[in-house]
Parts: C-alpha cells; structure tokens; sequence
C-alpha cells in the first residue's frame, strides 16, 4: 500500500515544481487589475491545461497552472464515513483560519477536499521549493492525522464503554 | 416550560456562571484556573502517542488548586482575552457537565467579552460552542454592556439607558469604558494599573511595617482579609487620620487570625490602613510613584475624550462593576470628586469667556449632573447583567441559533445585534 | 471527570450553604435551576425563618407517577415533602428545626436532597426489579424524560429489559455516536466487563416495542437495548447503584461524544499550528525583494515597483 505513495507524491512534486514557473500578469481584460488567471478564466490563452495525478479513485490531486497562478486541489483518502466526517471537519477548520495560510483557498474545488492557491506574489516572497515542500508534507500528515484522528475516537469509544459497563460489575 | 438560559462570565481571576432566572444569583463564582497533567498543556508534535482519555483528566477552579500538588495551574485568561483555546474548551467542558450539570443541546447560552475583543475570538468561541457542545443558541455579550445593565432599577424602567461610564475593578487590573446606546467608544478607554491586588500589597506593606505578630507566610492573607472585611473609602485623610488619633479605640479594629499550621492564635491592630487602603485610587501616590493620576481625573479624561454628544449621559450614569469597587462609599467619594473637576472646568470656562467678552455680566452655564451608581450587585454586575438580558423575552430572537451556524458558519458571530431598543 | 456524578452539585452546595452558620454569603435564596433531561428546579430558602424548599418538574411525571414514583418519594423523602408549588410537580422541604444533629447525618440529608432526580427516575426500575424477582413480567414502562427521546423499562420471564432511544441531532454526533454504541455493545468481549449487563443497538425499533403507538418515525434516532440479569439488581447497594447510572446513560454518551470533539479540536489546533511552521519556513528571513544585489562593480539592482 504505502509503496505507492512514494512515486505519487514525487508525480505531484514534480508536476507543482514545473507548474510554478509563474510571472506578474496583468489582467488584459480590465485596466489596472491584476488577478489570479486560473481563478478569472477569463483570458483563454493564459490557462494552461490541468493535470490529475490520481493515486486511486479516492486520492487524486488536482494541478491547474497559469500564468500567474497555480490551483492545486488535493482530495483526501476517505474509506468510510468516519474518516468522510473527520476529513470534512478538519479541513473546514483549517479553512476558517484560511488567512493564516495565505496560499489556502477558502472553499475547495468542486470534487475536491481542499484548495490551495499559488501566486506569482506568493512565489515572489516565498520560497518556490519550500512552498512545494509544503503541501508534500500537508499531503503526508493529513492521511496521517485523519488515520489517528480515527483511532483514538475509536480507542476512546472503548475505554467510555468499558468505564460506564464496569460500574456494574464491581 | 422553557429551560433557562445559561450566563457564563469569564474573568482574569474568576468565572461566575450560572442558570438565568428573576431572582438568581450566580451559582458558581470560581477561580479562572485549570490544572492539568504535567506535560498535558504543551503536548505538541507527540500527540500521535495519545490513545485514551486523558485528556479528561483535569480539575477547574477550587478542586483545581485544591489539587495543585499533582497537577499543574494553568490561567487560560490573561487580560480579560483568552489565550488558550484548547485549556478553555476543557474549562467549559467542566463548566456545563460537572458544574451546572445541564445539557447544553437544551440551552441558550450568554457568554461576555472584553472591550475591544477580536472578532476572530469570537468566531472561536462560537466554533466551540456550537461545534463541540452543541449549544441551542448563544449570545455574546461584552462585559461592560452587561455591568450598566446591572445598575437598571426594576421600578424605573423607563431610566434603562445604555449609555453610561462603567468603571470596571477587578482584581488585576481596573478599566474605565464609555458606551453610548450600547456601544462601547473604543478609542476612549483607559485602564489604570491600580486595582484590588495592589490593594492588597499595600495594605500587606503597612501592616509589616507596624504589626511584627503577622506571620509572614500568611501577611498575604491577611491584608486581603483586613482589606475585604474592614476597609471603607474616607472624605479626607487629614480629618480621618485627627479622628483616628482623638478616639483610638472607636476606629481601631483587633482582626484575630489562626496561624494554618500550628493553629496559634495571633491578634492584629487593625488601624489607619481601613481608610489608606482604598485611598490610592484617589491618590496614587501614597503607594506607586509611576502612575499619579487619580481616578476621578482618569474618569473626567476618558469622558472628555468622547463624543461631544455623549458627554452629559456619560457623566449622568457611572456605573461601578466588579469586586474593587465594593469599598463602603466608594461611589460617593469618587462622585464628589469628579464633581469637583468638572465644576472647576466649568468655572474656568465661565472666566475665560468673562475675559474674551470683556464683561463683567453674570454668566451662567448649565450644570453637570454628575452620578456614579452604587448598587447591590456591584460585585458581579457582569453576571447580573448577563442575567437580565437573558431573561427578557427578547433575548432568543437576539441568540444565534445552531441552525443558523450550520448554514452560515462561525463568521455569524462576529456581530452581536446591540440590545436596546427592544427593551 | 469520566463518569458523571448523580446528584446536582448545586443543589448540595446550595442547602449547605443555607444552613451554614458561618457563611456569610447565605442570603434569602430564590433560584431557578436546571439539570439533565430537561429537569428544572426551584430552591427557595429563607434565612430568618429557616427553612429550605425545593420543587422539581420534569416531563414525564405523570408517567413515573403512574409507575410509583409515588411510593418511592415518599419512602425516601416522607416527612420532608410538602403541596408541590404552583408549576412544578413535587416539592419537599427541610425545616433548621429537623436537622440532624451530627455534621455527617447533616451532610447525608442534603446529598439526598440532591438526588431528587434521581429518586423521581427510580419508580419504574424498582417496579421491573421487584417483578421480575417475583416472577412476573411487567408492561412496558414508557418514561418520555426528553422531548424525543424516552425510557422503556419492562421485566420479563428472566431479565430486565432496559431501551433508550436516542435521537443524534448533527451528522458527527450520528456518526461519532454510531461507533460509541459500537463499543459499548462489543465491550463485553473485554475481561473487565464480562458481567456487565448485555447492551444492543439498532436504527430499528427493537421488537418489543414494535407495536407501541408511541414511538416516532424518525431517521435520526437509535435503540440501545440494555438487558439485566439478576446479578445486576440484588438488593441493596447493587441495585441502587445500578438505579442510578442506567438513566444517566444517555447523558453519558452525550457527554463522551462531545468532550471527543472537544479533543478533536485540540488535535487539530495543534495540526493547525505544525502546519504553520512548515509554511512559514517557505518565508525567508529577509523579505526576498528587499535583499540588496550587487553587480561587480558596486552598483545595486533595485526592484521597480
């Protein structure tokens, strides 16, 4: 199983290192607006096409690069409805403190479980190969953490069961 | 019938909650503190090796410095704002089940701010709430609203206004906030570093300096039990101090403390720190060389400061909140005091425009009504406040419910509709 | 606090504290209070003339009544109860005169003053106990405590039959609740808990209740079916103690469910902030358009904004 992830997670490493090859670009629609092409769609020569890096139908990521912009959508391993809810509360959680992470987007593509939003602004101040760095490493630690999240629900579950059933056979 | 409403205060120093109703008083007044496992409060990046339910092993409040020897203490408040958000869920936690034992899925819950509050603490606030508890609907409140609501009189409805002063004493730290119609004016508010601790200390310092009986791992204790059970505020030291002199066994008080340990018993002169005590509101000097102003000036500053507007129902309506205010004629000194400023101001003004217009005519200037409210429930006025909000009938249609949190998200709670109008 | 505690923490602090002679903060008292399911109290008490007062309501009085609770009042608080006061269903007061005069009898009669809830749940239990001790098997004993969500307490030929059903109001709670249920009916499988009654749960209505007119049609509720043998009632400090924790059940894993999401969101607070780290390594220390570039022969490059 994890030996999969390894080649999936360099795919999309090298797909976000090459998509982030990004340049100030002024709107050419509306004077004086600057705008994030990918988000706009407005200008059709800028866009450029989107890759899906898919590991298997329920973990695939989501790259749409332009020319000022990337759009990275990550969708997060979901197997049943617990990790479904787990995964859904954490990420609207990290979502409300999307101001914290600048490069977050506040909702997430349609499909996906969350959004991130890279540009050419962000890659000017930021380290471009830190900045890939960094979603690798959200991608790695959300599986993890969602995984733990649910073992230790579980493993709370019975210890709640066990408390409340030894009452009765004291 | 409808269950009652919850009102939580969350202080620096202590939580007063408690279940609203006509008559209530705050059913809980604990300290502001938790204790938790050593190692629990930073657990950081090993949180991978937590598989139980320890997490649930903590003590709020009295159990928790009760417990203190084996568990640490931790203040999730600082300064009137929270500072951890993991220690204040757990403290609510403890709060709602242990506590008041109510199902917070049933009721609506009333909770208070600082001035001056973040928008983002309350969103974190309403994200525990609704997302951890439950809650049916809640409320937040800001503090100083609440201590001018307190002061309202049940007979004189008609006099409920929500503008006003609210000089606001707790233990760490006093503040002085203007609101005009339910809306505290921001860039007014002062704070002044005198309050009940300091209190204390000074009480402490005069004691040590006289009474050699006191043993000195308890002196602490003891000025704070000097101070709460026989301080009053005095109209002049000078007078007060002859009168001390010419009648010493009228004034004087014996206070007779129990050594904790060897139960010894151990008698204490109580004397001219009765009246010196609450004095350095009036005069800081006698006991801090940084901070001279006196609170009467503060308080005509920060009115000064307002809006000219506002002015007149600011001086009209002090309210006294909180623990420190509670010295006997506290409000009366203070009120004559700032009186006295004000009407020296107005006199001036009166010369000066003698002197501008050249005359030497009778000019007169309408009067200041200056007013600072004393009232029974000084004390928690926060919670006394909450707790007649909660009780109107208006008071659900102004919660934000669940449902609308499920549909909208925490950002609901950023504003809180202003209660007034509806009273 | 894993367990929740039985009696209401306010109510002993509040009647200790109306008969102390010491405290001082005991003042003529009127409250109105509330506790789990939906109970509400009213605590009057007067200094001067020294006396306590305390009524309950509660949905589904009638109902406990119906079962006993009568007789179970009055065995635990007989001389004490009083005419209920208007709006509320039971009152019983406690008189300075009437006091023990031991510290530890005192502090024996206000816990159970405390444990009025507990004391008003009790009726239709007893009855199922008492019964199947003897034998017989009983109606089903339907207590609506909450507005959805209610007791059913029967006896049969060899057991007790204790339902709860339930209602999970949000998806997390349905789906955390599923897997609490989960545990609680594979617990037994643990040693510790090997005598602990049997415990089931099903999105459908068990059985026995099957042709109950009363039940509701709703996607959101569970059963949890809890069957005591026995062993799990002899009289005396058995049956007591199992008197008082079945019924808090279904606060109990309200309580758990929540004080979960609570560690939840301290998890993710802590993710929240690891993550941060890790984005803020991608900023430089010096803001990159503000680090000075040299050519050779020492002019610099500054950027146009």
């Amino acid at each position: 199983m994890s030996n999969t992830l390894k080649p999936y997670l360099n795919a999309v490493k090298a797909t976000l290192t090459a998509a982030l090859c990004l340049e100030n670009f002024a709107s050419q629609l509306v004077e004086r607006h600057n705008k994030p092409e990918v988000e706009a769609g407005s200008t059709k020569e800028v866009l450029l096409n989107s890759v899906v890096i898919s590991r298997n139908e329920n973990e695939k990521v989501l790259i749409e690069p332009s020319i000022n912009s990337v759009r990275v959508s990550i969708k997060i391993k979901q197997a049943d409805e617990i990790e479904q809810i787990l995964c859904h509360k954490f990420t609207r959680f990290l979502m409300l403190r999307a101001e914290n992470f600048v490069i977050l987007r506040k909702k997430p593509i349609e499909g996906y479980s969350i959004s991130f939003l890279i540009t050419n602004f962000h890659t000017e101040q930021m380290f471009k190969h830190k900045l890939v760095d960094f979603i690798i490493q959200f991608m790695e630690e959300v599986d993890k953490e969602i995984s733990e999240m649910k073992l230790s629900l579980n493993a709370r579950a019975r210890i709640v069961a066990e408390e409340y059933l030894k009452q009765f056979s004291g | 019938m409808n269950l009652p409403p919850v009102v939580i205060d969350n202080g620096t120093g202590y939580t007063k909650m408690g279940f609203a109703g006509l008559k209530n008083h705050p059913q809980f007044v604990i300290p502001t503190v938790i204790g938790t496992r050593e190692g629990n409060a930073d657990r950081g990046n090993n949180l991978a090796s937590k598989r139980g339910i320890e997490d649930l092993n903590f003590y709020i409040g009295d159990e928790a410095i009760a417990n203190s020897k084996t568990y640490s203490l931790n203040y999730p408040i600082r300064h009137g704002q929270v500072e951890n958000w993991d220690l204040m869920e757990k403290f609510y936690q403890a709060s709602i089940f242990q506590y008041l034992k109510c199902e917070p899925e049933d009721h609506l819950f009333l909770l208070t701010e600082p001035p001056l509050n973040q928008p983002e603490n309350r969103e974190y606030l309403a994200e525990i709430m609704f997302e951890s508890f439950g809650v049916k609907g809640m409320y937040i409140a800001v503090q100083a609203m609440l201590a001018l609501a307190a002061s309202w009189k049940k007979s004189e409805r008609s006099n409920w206004t929500l503008t006003g002063t609210v000089i606001d004493s707790g233990d760490g730290v006093t503040h002085v906030i203007p609101l005009a119609e339910g809306y505290v004016i921001g860039s007014s508010i002062k704070h002044i570093p005198i309050a009940g601790r300091d209190i204390t200390y000074f009480v402490q310092q005069l004691l040590r300096e006289r009474e050699n009986s006191i043993p000195p791992e308890e002196s602490m204790e003891v000025a704070k039990r000097i101070k709460e059970m026989y301080s009053y505020t005095c109209n002049d030291i000078v007078k007060e101090f002859k009168k001390y002199d010419a009648e010493p066994s009228k004034w004087f008080k014996e206070y007779i403390g129990q050594h904790s340990v060897t139960k010894k018993e151990y008698k204490v002169d109580v004397g001219y720190e009765r009246f010196l005590g609450p004095e350095i509101f009036f005069n800081p000097e006698i006991s801090n060389s940084d901070f001279t102003t006196p609170i009467s000036t503060v308080v005509d500053d920060v009115i000064q400061s307002c809006p000219i507007d506002t002015r007149r129902g600011l001086y009209r309506n002090i309210v006294l909140s909180g623990g420190s205010t509670m010295f006997k004629d506290f409000g009366k000194r203070l009120q004559r005091d700032i009186k006295r400023v004000v009407d020296a101001r107005i006199q001036r003004s009166i010369e000066l425009t003698k002197k501008v217009l050249k005359t030497d005519a009778d000019i007169q200037s309408n009067a200041i009504e200056v007013n600072v409210i004393s009232h029974k429930r000084q004390r928690y006025a926060v919670w006394y406040g909450g707790n007649i909000l909660s009780t109107t009938e208006a008071f659900p249609k102004h919660c934000h419910t669940k449902a609308e949190y499920d549909e909208i998200g925490p950002s609901i709670c950023r504003y809180n509709k202003v209660f007034g109008s509806v009273l | 606090m894993i367990l929740l505690e039985v009696h209401n923490k306010i109510i002993y602090e509040k009647i200790a504290q109306a008969f102390s002679s010491t405290d001082e903060k005991a003042d003529n008292i009127t409250e109105q209070l509330a506790d789990l399911d939906g109970v509400i109290y009213h605590l009057t008490s007067s200094k001067k003339e020294g006396y306590v007062v305390l009524s309950i309501s509660m949905n589904g009085y009638s109902q406990l009544v119906k079962f006993g609770a009568d007789e179970v009042l009055r065995r635990e608080y007989g001389p004490y109860i009083v005419e209920p006061e208007s709006g509320y269903d039971f009152s019983i007061c406690l008189n300075q005169q009437d006091l023990p005069a031991t510290e530890e009898e005192r502090d024996a009669l206000y816990k159970k003053f405390s444990l009025l809830k507990r004391n008003l749940l009790a009726a239709p239990f007893e009855k199922a106990f008492i019964a199947q001790e003897n034998k017989q098997t009983t109606e089903i004993m339907e207590v609506p405590y909450r507005d959805n969500e209610s007791i059913y307490v029967f006896a049969l030929q060899d057991h007790v039959t204790v339902i709860f059903s339930t209602e999970f109001k949000e998806d997390t709670d349905k789906i955390f609740g599923k897997v609490f249920l989960q545990e609680f009916a594979d617990a037994r499988r643990q040693p510790a808990v090997q005598t602990a009654p049997q415990v089931l749960f099903s999105k459908e209505p068990p059985l026995e209740l099957r042709n109950l007119n009363t039940l509701r049609d709703s996607e959101d509720i569970n059963y949890v079916t809890f069957v005591l043998f026995p062993r799990h009632y002899t009289e005396g400090p058995v049956r007591e103690q199992t008197i008082s924790n079945i019924p808090l059940f279904r606060d109990y894993l309200h309580y758990h469910i929540k004080c979960s999401k609570a560690y939840m969101h301290s998890r993710m607070r802590a993710r929240v902030d690891s993550f941060l780290k890790v984005l803020n390594r991608a900023k430089p220390e010096v803001a990159l358009d503000q680090i000075e570039k040299k050519t050779a022969s020492g002019r610099t490059f500054r950027k146009f904004k």
